[in-house]
């Protein structure tokens, strides 16, 4: 048996040491308390679980969280995939500075963005009185306000997740394809759409589970009402505070649930897509 | 490329609309902050960041920051050398815990701790005796700020050392370097730059949460509250100027940030050339 | 004798990847001195055994001895080995000087000692004046001989290169060989290199090792290898090999066994165009020309008898043949495989006659 054991040894060393530091921090970090989540998940009764993810306004949380998370992480795949295309296919002044912006979201503490959103679009802000004055729309502390806040954190997801897709694509298949006869319009929607595709989807979904569980850019601008503009974390929040920590608990669960479906759906068309592309069955 | 000269217009039409996205969206927030920082005059603003506990705040913030980063590299350097160099069974597994933490919503991460370390914890009565307390406490700030920054270094360096391949480490093995001078003649200079992108990342994250830390902060002002804590208070007192001004300090940080990493992604594709 | 004079000693290596299965039972000495090549396809298992060798791989189960000294417990770096990886490996952050010197820096070699080692073998690689370039700056050719000299500077008892010319363009990789050749010859180092190039290997090696799918199928010179292929496998894979079914229907040979198929290489084959003399006219077979093929210092024409198409070697100085034309092809011998089985049968023709390949 030492033989075997010897046999598996790769000549570079020091993995005892590498892996058993990775092992101790990972358990600290990560293992240990999420295994305390699992341990006090297992302490709920089953009835109070339901009872409080059935609550109306929990209900209506998670309503207010999936359907602005969904409409912003649509509108960041549109403007995302417009983006990437105009940073990789042109050539204009400027294009150093807007690839380098990009990344503002993730640069800027989430905090300081939701407090600057809520100023700017509140009716006597900057942009909020020029929507209210001109179309009687009110934008903070609204939902419209939750999807504002949202597609401000959403915006590099998109764009990062595309603009390395389109940059390998070979101009060759684009060049084939008009030399064929095919118009602009339909060697995109036929050519480089498919091949972008599976990166716009991942980007959709990166961006779509980050707004769901985001708190520090919307709980500024949401206004937080209940049952219009409650998002789910700040229903956690709330328990958290009143120390219910079964309540919190219970929401937090169907979060985590909603993001795992949110995650795997990805998977399954990742590898949906990537099997028609290599013909694989 | 004569194909592409047809697209004039459209082109055109394109910049121009993400121009007006981006300006709308990012710089307009961005130049806003800095303006109602200064509106009622610098010396104002110099008073608001000036303040005790705007300077205790800070001090607070850096020390996370400083932490997060110090474990994180640790950690990055360990799990990308053993992952990399190394094949064993369930690397999978440990990748996807690795990736958890960032998937998760902040609140979840600061409730898991909260579960974690709290009164209703087992280990609560353990924490107790050795007079240690985590929640509503510095520790806690320190450890939901490592949590949420987690993966940031080891995700920078494990496709560097995956594409970079174990030749040049058996090489040296063969030749009978030991761990740490292959580590540090062989494979550190591979990583430099990945490393130094993930530090900044992970910088710039770690001093900007505020989901998780708030969940585990005890919001005691000057003791357990981080900057963008201070700026919420601030900013619920409705002391707007003082929020913005302290809210400034963290724009130029992510204006460093940004600057940093242009530069380091520049460094790094260098880097990369040389193969 | 054989045994004390054989450097590495492979007995009974098997080595399994999961489930597949890389080394089955290989059994292989080499005596000290030599220069072998490890011979075969990709996926053949040549670079485990090589890996193996190195203390790179560990095998399942049998021996390896290098001089002597059983060695699988024994951590590569201290086995006397220099190891040539198929990318070379260099240090891609070192200067030439420093990939040089690494081996003995980690061995604590006295600094005079260090730099007259590194100017030395610079001189012998013949790359004095590059020690300060980084290896992305030298030619592939370069980079070559710089991995060499880093194999070499501690001083190894035996020399494992790996795919060695595999990364270097057509040209430079012919003047390499050569080099390579002189070099291992003037040091009088133990070495095994492993290639899937014929050519290669048959012009740099002294001994060969042919390997398919994890077994050594045969030991031996190149010019036993080409003369005596010991399986089938070795008749297909070295030289130009043209399989053939129905060889019976070629005057003056018959069948060998029922399931069996017939190899032909062009140095069988004589084309003679119609009055020029035949030394076997008899048994002569006649063939139309299909194409003929410019090879710089000959042609190759394709002929087609009983529907085989054949490729014969015919020098520039003698007569042109045309496509279409109608020519006499006179077949020497032809190995005959049955299974794994080979026979030589050699023309009926010839049979009395003294056989020059």
């Amino acid at each position: 048996m030492k033989t075997r054991t010897r046999n598996r040894r790769s000549v570079i060393p020091g993995f005892g040491l590498s892996f058993g530091i990775m092992i101790a921090i990972l358990s600290l970090i990560v293992l240990i308390p999420l295994c305390s989540l699992v341990i006090y998940t297992a302490q709920l009764s089953p009835s109070a679980f339901w009872n409080t993810i059935t609550r109306p306004r929990v209900l209506s949380s998670y309503w207010v969280s999936i359907s602005t998370a969904f409409v912003a992480s649509l509108i960041n795949a549109a403007m995302g995939l417009i983006l990437a295309w105009v940073l990789v296919r042109y050539e204009f002044p400027g294009k150093g500075f807007i690839d380098g912006i990009i990344e503002l979201p993730f640069a800027l503490p989430t905090a300081v963005a939701g407090i600057a959103l809520t100023h700017l679009t509140t009716t006597n802000g900057w942009v909020g009185q020029f929507f209210y004055d001109h179309f009687g729309l009110r934008i903070a502390y609204t939902r419209l306000g939750i999807t504002i806040a949202l597609v401000f954190i959403g915006i590099p997801f998109v764009v990062r997740s595309v603009q390395p897709v389109l940059e390998k694509i070979d101009r060759q298949y684009e060049e084939a394809a008009m030399i064929l006869g095919a118009s602009r319009g339909e060697t995109f929607r036929k050519v480089l759409f498919p091949e972008i595709l599976p990166a716009l989807i991942s980007g959709f979904t990166l961006a779509f589970a980050r707004s769901i569980g985001e708190y520090g850019s919307v709980v500024f601008i949401a206004g937080n009402t209940p049952y219009e503009t409650e998002i789910a974390p700040l229903m956690i929040m709330a328990q958290l505070q009143e120390f219910d920590y079964a309540s919190a608990t219970s929401i937090a669960l169907v979060m985590l649930f909603i993001a795992f479906i949110i995650l795997s759906v990805n998977a399954l068309l990742q590898s949906r897509v990537s099997k028609r592309v290599s013909g694989l069955a | 490329m004569e194909l592409r000269k047809d697209s004039g217009p459209l082109k055109w039409v394109l910049i121009l609309l993400c121009v007006v996205f981006l300006a709308v969206m990012l710089l307009l927030p961005l130049a806003y902050i800095v303006i109602t920082a200064l509106r009622e005059g610098f010396g104002a603003y110099w008073a608001a960041i000036t303040d005790p506990y705007a300077r205790k705040a800070a001090l607070l913030t850096l020390e996370a920051t400083l932490w997060a980063v110090v474990i994180n590299t640790l950690f990055g350097l360990c799990a990308a050398w053993s992952l990399t160099k190394f094949s064993f069974r369930g690397k999978k597994v440990l990748s996807t815990f690795i990736d958890l933490p960032v998937t998760v919503s902040p609140i979840i991460a600061g409730l898991i701790y909260v579960l974690t370390f709290g009164r209703q914890s087992p280990l609560y009565p353990l924490l107790e005796e050795a007079g240690v307390q985590i929640i509503f406490a510095v520790p806690g700030i320190v450890l939901a700020t490592i949590f949420v920054t987690f993966p940031f270094i080891s995700r920078e360096l494990i496709p560097v050392l995956n594409a970079q391949g174990t030749d040049e480490e058996e090489a040296a093995a063969l030749m009978g370097a030991g761990t740490f001078t292959i580590f540090r003649k062989v494979t550190l200079p591979h990583m430099k730059w990945a490393l130094l992108y993930g530090v900044v990342l992970c910088t710039a994250r770690a001093m900007g949460e505020f989901g998780a830390v708030s969940v585990l902060s005890g919001h005691l002002r000057g003791k357990t509250n981080t900057l963008p804590l201070y700026v919420e208070l601030l900013y619920q007192g409705y002391d707007f100027t003082g929020a913005f001004a302290a809210s400034s300090l963290l724009v130029i940080m992510a204006i460093i940030v940004l600057i940093l990493r242009c530069w380091l992604e520049r460094k790094g594709n260098k880097a990369n050339d040389i193969r | 004798m054989a045994e004390n004079t054989s450097y590495v000693e492979l007995s009974h290596i098997n080595k399994h990847f999961g489930d597949f299965q890389a080394s089955k039972d290989i059994n292989f000495s080499i005596p000290k001195g030599r220069l072998v090549a490890l011979l075969g396809p990709s996926g053949s298992g040549k670079t485990t055994i090589l890996r193996m060798i190195a203390g790179l791989e560990h095998p399942d189960s049998g021996e390896i001895r290098i001089d002597g000294r059983v060695v699988n417990q024994v951590p590569g770096s201290e086995r006397g080995i220099g190891f040539v990886f198929q990318n070379y490996a260099l240090f891609r952050y070192m200067t030439v000087y420093d990939n040089i010197a690494f081996g003995l820096r980690v061995k604590k070699a006295p600094k005079e000692e260090i730099d007259q080692r590194v100017r030395e073998l610079l001189k012998l690689i013949n790359c004095e004046g590059l020690e300060k370039r980084y290896p992305s700056q030298l030619s592939g050719g370069q980079r070559q001989r710089v991995a060499f000299a880093r194999a070499l500077a501690p001083r190894p008892q035996l020399l494992l290169l790996d795919e060695p010319f595999a990364a270097i363009d057509a040209k430079v990789r012919l003047e390499l060989r050569t080099w390579l050749r002189e070099m291992i010859t003037q040091l009088n180092i133990t070495s095994i290199f492993v290639t899937h190039d014929q050519d290669e290997a048959i012009e740099v090696a002294d001994d060969i090792i042919v390997t398919n799918q994890g077994r050594v199928e045969q030991v031996g010179t190149p010019q036993a290898l080409y003369r005596s292929p010991a399986t089938a496998f070795v008749a297909r894979f070295i030289g130009n090999s043209i399989p053939v079914k129905n060889y019976e229907k070629f005057r003056s040979f018959e069948r060998g066994g029922r399931d069996t198929e017939a190899i032909l290489r062009p140095e069988f084959i004589s084309v003679y165009k119609k009055g020029e003399r035949v030394q076997f006219q008899n048994s002569a077979e006649e063939g139309v020309v299909q194409d003929v093929i410019f090879r710089g210092s000959s042609l190759e024409i394709r002929v087609l008898i009983h529907g085989n198409l054949l490729s014969a070697i015919r020098s520039i100085n003698d007569p042109a043949v045309e496509i279409g034309e109608t020519v006499d092809v006179f077949i020497h011998r032809l190995f005959v495989l049955d299974g794994e089985k080979i026979t030589l049968m050699d023309n009926r023709s010839l049979a009395g006659e003294s056989v020059i390949i």
